[in-house]
């Protein structure tokens, strides 16, 4: 290793003698994490759950499960903490944990990172961790083979697959009708899109549309793959990034267009893009179907969603967006209750409450269809239609495999903002793209 | 060793020689710690691969060099070092010190008023500074593009944009410094005697005169100062808007060096990468410090 | 001679309008309701203004543990560079020994080296000491100052040598030196030095950011990032009044002592 050990020994002979006194009483020690204790004599083990739900993304939820597993399992103590930027900013704060060796015990890992992760990342694959549990076996039972793919990686369950999302598009019923258009009747295709927010933008002024733009590119693979492009291509164990096909180009120009040229449609960021439709200055907005409990209560104006527009006669392909939860505990104890954990957040009751409170899909459908869990609200919120008939067109969400997997993601953020902020067509910057992932990916 | 008053002349060389070691140890010991052997590690790292958590590096030679030095983000990353600074040198640098020259020299009044005022932002945060313009580059709502709005001039979107986002950066990173060096090159510019100043005048001099050619040598020590800092530390504050603002976007738009090393270590963890560049960026520090030596110090005059 | 220009106040005016705007608006959108930030974003004078945000942050956050994490580590840090610099500065200036230059020349290289370059070793090396999420951790780094010894080397040397001369004569140990005739000799350069590392200790965010995680060990700055990163939509009154909250220890304890600091700045040699 390249700290070597002298530093510790000089570090710890300097402050012995030197600063001390001025140290002394003022350090406190690192509780949150790595005191899983051995001897269990009443001792509480601690472990920490890494998520990504912000104030208006199921903060508030988050909290209240941690709180009331912590009164349900009086030995064990989980800490919740917010990692800011997504999956990206988790997937970056984590590994730099495991460096300093304090990794959360249970953390999510969006489904764009679950090769990374899995080929980076020491963890716990919750298939092992199922095997020490008598009950494990039972209760991955409880999920549909199709789902429980979404955690597997080369066929092996890493992870648990915890939130399952898609893109849907919301609009705002009032500014169609200002605009002369009929809310009953939105966008069904992008050809539509493009007409309604050309309307939009001539009656009212306002944007007709924005596609989220986050620290990731869900909304972007939807867009590419319903033209019939691949964003990465899978033959015999090799992958090869195809998003520079004539299909991926074309899907990409569309959004280009209508942000450059119509000027019909908002080039910002996530943040200010939300913003922008929950004050009224946009009309449509593709995000997930995630945000419904923060987009519907924060809008001032008739919310509707309508399923993820195709491009004509073609397959709407959808990524399924979310998370699986990952075991990141070094310590039995601390992996013991971190299983514990994940079976409480899968279980039907904490499902429940965390589907209403950010609008994520349950991964298990006998929850979705027992009158005792969500039946009735699922009849009951019309929002969360689309999003629900439209899982069966679900495709993976693009991970990229090998050690340069951030990376390879970065490049196709700076893509996009290339492509919508105006600096190349969309053909060239793609085409540029491909060729550095295909050889950050090992082509 | 000057100073002997203990018998015996062994003992007293090594107490003469303790004392004095003594002194520089604690300093020495920390920037030896923290600053040097890090540096050590980071050469030593540029020629591995490494991803910070699996158990050993891979030896790669000088691959991360190569890649590095081919890659356009690196060099995106120098021409905007560049740019920031240059910004940096005009906002930081030549302001500040007209500034100074016309409050040291040709306003009598309000001294104190306008010292405090000035220095005012510098007590501030970075990170204050960062999310106060965050709010006033706000693209849709914020006040500087309502203002833009108002006088019928175009309003961009400052953080996203290509062209101005390397700008609004570095207005950030101005206004928070601006206050300090203003003040260092004050306490210069009042040491200036003024009876050269009145001479000048009597010679009707113009007060653009004045400045260059009496007052800019006399206090070329002060002003070289406030140069290498500004080059130097200016590229290492620009890095927190960077960070906490764009990221580097769009589209690695606002990358510099400072962010690039960052960026490699702890978006990418590609730490070999990051050490590669960190190499890099420190040689060409290195020659810019070298080349400022040579070329200004012929003209410098140190006031001291 | 005193040649009154009255108009070169204008160019004066300007720049401190331009200190002065960002945190007029800062205040100014602090005590402003959702409502009044997106439609009133250019008035200055919010009225009727509230209070809420201010609420909403002190409810968010634990304010005065915050203070206090950022009080114990910027006094640390300031009162252990000036420690080391002095006694570096001390060792520099009162002997001479084979090599004295090229070490004081090497300690100066240090400023040159970006906290980019050895940030990752030194993460790591923390982190293996258990010291994440300490104030040692945030401290122990920053403990010496190359720009602190080279400072004070220029004030102790610009004292007349006849006054430590003297002193020697007198057969009067090293400690009393440095404390009875260097120190008091230098005193302005020392309070300059150390309002300097103050404010920059208190007003750093990279470094802790890397250390710390523990919210309950965040320090001031550390706290407004909670404040943005809300995807949909960031409270900016809140943000602001966060804002403001942060900077208000630096700002009030700055203004109070205005005057000494600028002067001190400026009488005190604190220049290169």
């Amino acid at each position: 290793m390249f700290l070597n050990w002298r530093r510790g020994v000089i570090a710890s002979v300097l402050i012995g003698t030197l600063a001390g006194s001025l140290l002394t009483g003022c350090g406190t020690g690192n509780k949150a994490s790595g005191s899983g204790s051995a001897g269990n004599g009443g001792k509480v083990t601690t472990i920490e759950y890494w998520h990504v739900n912000s104030e208006n993304f199921g903060g508030q939820t988050v909290r209240d499960l941690v709180q009331k597993f912590n009164e349900q399992h009086p030995d064990i103590k989980v800490v919740e903490k917010f990692q800011p930027n997504m999956y990206l900013g988790l997937m970056q704060n984590l590994q730099a944990a495991l460096a300093g060796g304090h990794p959360p015990a249970v953390a999510q890992i969006g489904y764009n990172y679950l090769d990374y992760a899995t080929a980076n990342l020491p963890h716990l694959p919750v298939e092992d961790a199922a095997k020490t549990d008598p009950e494990g076996q039972a209760f991955l039972n409880n999920y549909l083979p199709n789902i429980l793919n979404l955690g597997r990686v080369n066929g092996k369950l890493e992870g648990v697959p915890y939130s399952i999302s898609n893109p849907v598009l919301y609009y705002n019923a009032d500014m169609f009708k200002a605009a002369g258009l009929d809310p009953q009747n939105p966008p069904k295709t992008w050809a539509e899109v493009r007409d309604m927010a050309r309307i939009i933008k001539e009656k009212t002024g306002n944007y007709g549309l924005y596609v989220q733009e986050p620290s990731d590119n869900w909304a972007q693979q939807a867009m590419m793959e319903s033209n019939g492009a691949q964003v990465l291509t899978r033959t015999g164990g090799k992958a090869r990034a195809t998003f520079d096909s004539p299909e991926a180009i074309e899907a990409y120009q569309l959004m280009a267009d209508m942000v450059l040229k119509d000027k019909t449609a908002l080039h910002a960021t996530w943040e200010e893009g939300t913003q922008a439709f929950i004050t009224g200055k946009v009309g449509m907005y593709v995000t997930t179907i995630a945000r419904r409990n923060y987009i519907e209560t924060s809008s001032k104006f008739k919310v509707l969603t309508a399923p993820f527009p195709t491009f004509g006669n073609k397959p709407r392909r959808v990524p399924a967006g979310g998370n699986a939860l990952f075991i990141f505990a070094k310590d039995p104890d601390q992996q013991k209750a971190a299983w514990e954990f994940i079976k409480y957040l899968e279980s039907p009751e904490a499902l429940t409450t965390w589907t209403k409170g950010t609008g994520y899909l349950p991964p298990r459908q006998d929850v979705t269809d027992d009158p005792r869990y969500l039946k009735p609200f699922m009849e009951q919120n019309p929002l969360m239609k689309p999003a629900v008939a439209q899982l069966p067109d679900a495709v993976p969400w693009v991970s990229f495999p090998g050690n340069n997997g951030l990376q390879a993601e970065q490049v196709l953020l700076d893509a996009r903002d290339a492509i919508l902020g105006g600096r190349q067509p969309a053909a060239e910057v793609l085409k540029e793209a491909a060729a550095k992932v295909n050889k950050l990916i090992g082509n | 060793m000057k100073i002997a008053r203990e018998p015996g002349p062994k003992f007293a060389a090594i107490k003469g020689y303790l004392v004095p070691w003594g002194c520089l140890a604690p300093a020495l010991a920390f920037l030896a710690l923290f600053t040097f052997w890090p540096l050590v590690s980071t050469l030593k790292l540029s020629f591995y691969q490494w991803n910070m958590v699996s158990p050993t590096p891979k030896w790669v030679g000088l691959t991360n060099y190569l890649e590095i030095l081919r890659s356009r983000e690196f060099w995106l990353a120098f021409w905007h070092t560049l740019e920031y600074t240059l910004i940096l040198l005009a906002l930081n640098l030549a302001l500040p010190y007209i500034t100074a020259y016309i409050l040291s020299h040709l306003v009598f009044k309000g001294q104190n008023f306008y010292r405090a005022l000035i220095f005012l932002p510098s007590v501030l945060s970075l990170a204050v500074a960062a999310v106060i313009f965050l709010w006033l580059y706000n693209p849709l709502a914020g006040p500087v593009n309502a203002l833009l709005r108002l006088l019928g001039l175009p309003a961009p979107p400052w953080l996203s944009s290509y062209r101005w986002v390397i700008p609004a950066l570095a207005v950030i990173t101005a206004w928070k410094s601006f206050g300090y060096n203003f003040i260092v090159l004050l306490a210069g510019l009042v040491a200036v005697p003024l009876e050269l100043i009145e001479a000048a005048r009597l010679e009707k001099a113009s007060n653009w005169q004045i400045f260059w050619r009496i007052v800019r040598p006399l206090t070329s020590g002060t002003a070289l100062y406030v140069l290498v800092m500004t080059v130097i530390i200016g590229s290492q504050y620009v890095f927190v808007p960077i960070q906490m603002l764009t990221n580097g976007g769009p589209d690695q738009a606002s990358t510099n060096l400072v962010f690039f090393i960052y960026q490699y270590t702890f978006n990418f963890f590609q730490t070999g990468k990051a050490a590669a560049a960190a190499v890099i960026t420190l040689i060409i520090f290195g020659g810019l410090l070298f080349l400022q030596k040579r070329v200004l110090e012929k003209g410098v005059y140190y006031e001291n | 001679m005193k040649t009154k220009i009255p108009w070169w106040h204008f160019p004066l005016l300007l720049v401190v309008l331009g200190s002065l705007l960002p945190l007029i608006w800062m205040l100014a959108t602090a005590w402003k309701t959702p409502e009044q930030v997106f439609n009133a974003s250019l008035n200055p004078w919010p009225y009727p203004a509230t209070a809420a945000n201010f609420a909403y942050v002190m409810g968010a956050i634990p304010l005065g543990r915050y203070i206090l994490n950022t009080f114990i580590i910027a006094f640390i840090v300031t009162a252990a560079k000036l420690l080391t610099s002095i006694l570096a500065a001390y060792g520099f200036t009162q002997f001479s020994f084979r090599g004295r230059e090229t070490l004081f020349y090497l300690c100066l290289l240090s400023i040159f080296v970006p906290f980019t370059v050895t940030m990752m070793p030194n993460y790591l090396f923390m982190s293996r000491m258990g010291w994440l999420n300490t104030y040692t951790g945030v401290a122990l780094p920053q403990m010496a100052d190359a720009l602190g010894i080279f400072l004070l080397r220029q004030s102790i040397r610009s004292i007349p040598p006849s006054l430590v001369e003297a002193a020697r004569l007198d057969r009067v140990g090293h400690g009393r030196i440095l404390g009875r005739v260097l120190l008091p000799a230098i005193k302005p350069s020392l309070i300059a030095l150390g309002i300097l590392f103050f404010i920059n200790t208190w007003n750093e965010y990279f470094w802790p950011l890397l250390m710390i995680n523990d919210k309950s060990m965040y320090t001031l700055p550390l706290a407004l990032q909670m404040f943005t990163n809300l995807e949909g939509g960031t409270n900016w009154g809140a943000m602001m009044a966060a804002a403001t909250l942060a900077s208000l220890p630096p700002v009030v304890a700055y203004l109070l002592a205005q005057r000494y600091v600028v002067d001190t700045f400026i009488h005190s040699g604190l220049k290169g």
